[in-house]
């Protein structure tokens, strides 16, 4: 299983990564800053799992979600999020997001969704 | 004077904490007005309390309101709130208003919870505890803002600046939390605590 961790924070994509590291060892997980890197990363790695932030400058979560899924119909995309508005949520399942969990994150957040998707 | 500035990794701690504090209070708001708002992420800067006011002199519109809370504990400063007079009118006809008192106990209201939500969660995030005062209003201009008690008060401040756009309802406010030095020792001291963690 190959991971994808997407947001402009150091800080949310260290959490994600020690969070995911706790429950799954040592599989391989890319970082990227922006949408636009995600997508390069989801052309040139193929996650199955991607973890996707909204708010980042370049392309954001919104833009980024569908192309990620259009490169890769198969990879499933769970949006890590401060916006907690129903709206958001209702917006990104409908871009085609399997999940939208609230920040911040920790490892027994993780489980429960590596279990749920 | 001693300056204080924040490295690149504190900075963006305190911008993922802040990016979810204020998700949260936005949230709130939005509960609040039946309305969505788009998020933007905030800037963060400490800069002197003078080059915070020159960058008013930017702002497009003449008047504003200008609602303020302060915040105690570890971490201690003041919340402000602005929203330009056509964003307040903008809110008075979503939330059918009827006159200028109703106006003025609408955005202390959001103020209130805007801000106390975000100073909250925050907080919460920083393993500490603020009480807060009750929020005061105030309807400046441009020319006469440095002149509020708020900004005699810090000589140096954090800004943390972002803005309240909903956008189908025209309503747009700036929030901005202003720290005095010793907070900003604390403030630190405490997220390079939060960065080694997870080093």
């Amino acid at each position: 299983m190959i991971y994808l961790v997407v947001d402009d924070s150091k800080l949310a994509r260290l959490s994600l990564v020690k969070a995911l590291k706790t429950n799954i060892g040592n599989a391989e997980i890319f970082q990227a800053t922006n949408g636009l890197e995600a997508l390069q990363t989801m052309k040139n790695k193929s996650p199955d799992i991607v973890f996707l932030d909204l708010t980042m400058p370049e392309m954001d979560g919104y833009e980024a979600l569908p192309k990620l899924l259009t490169i890769n119909p198969k990879a499933k995309i769970v949006v890590v999020s401060a916006d907690v508005q129903t709206k958001a949520k209702e917006k990104v399942i409908a871009l085609g997001a399997q999940l939208h969990i609230q920040k911040p994150i920790n490892a027994d957040k993780i489980k429960e969704i590596l279990e749920l998707i | 004077m001693q300056a204080y500035n924040l490295t690149e990794d504190e900075r963006d701690v305190l911008q993922e904490l802040m990016n979810v504090a204020y998700g949260n209070a936005t949230a709130v708001v939005a509960d609040m007005l039946d309305a969505f708002a788009s998020l933007s992420i905030p800037n963060i800067s400490v800069i002197t309390t003078n080059e915070l006011l020159s960058t008013f002199a930017e702002l497009k519109n003449e008047s504003y309101f200008f609602a303020t809370q302060s915040f105690n504990g570890e971490f201690s400063g003041e919340s402000a709130f602005f929203i330009d007079q056509e964003s307040a009118g903008n809110l008075a006809k979503h939330l059918e208003l009827e006159n200028e008192a109703d106006l003025d106990d609408a955005i202390l209201e959001l103020t209130n919870v805007l801000t106390s939500s975000l100073t909250t969660k925050l907080s919460q995030e920083m393993d500490t505890e603020v009480s807060f005062s009750l929020p005061s209003l105030s309807k400046v201009s441009i020319e006469s803002i440095k002149e509020t008690p708020t900004f005699q008060q810090y000589s140096q401040v954090i800004v943390i600046d972002t803005d309240l756009n909903f956008q189908d309802q025209k309503i747009h406010g700036k929030i901005f939390i202003l720290t005095k030095d010793e907070s900003i020792q604390w403030l630190k001291i405490k997220l390079n605590s939060i960065l080694e963690l997870l080093i």
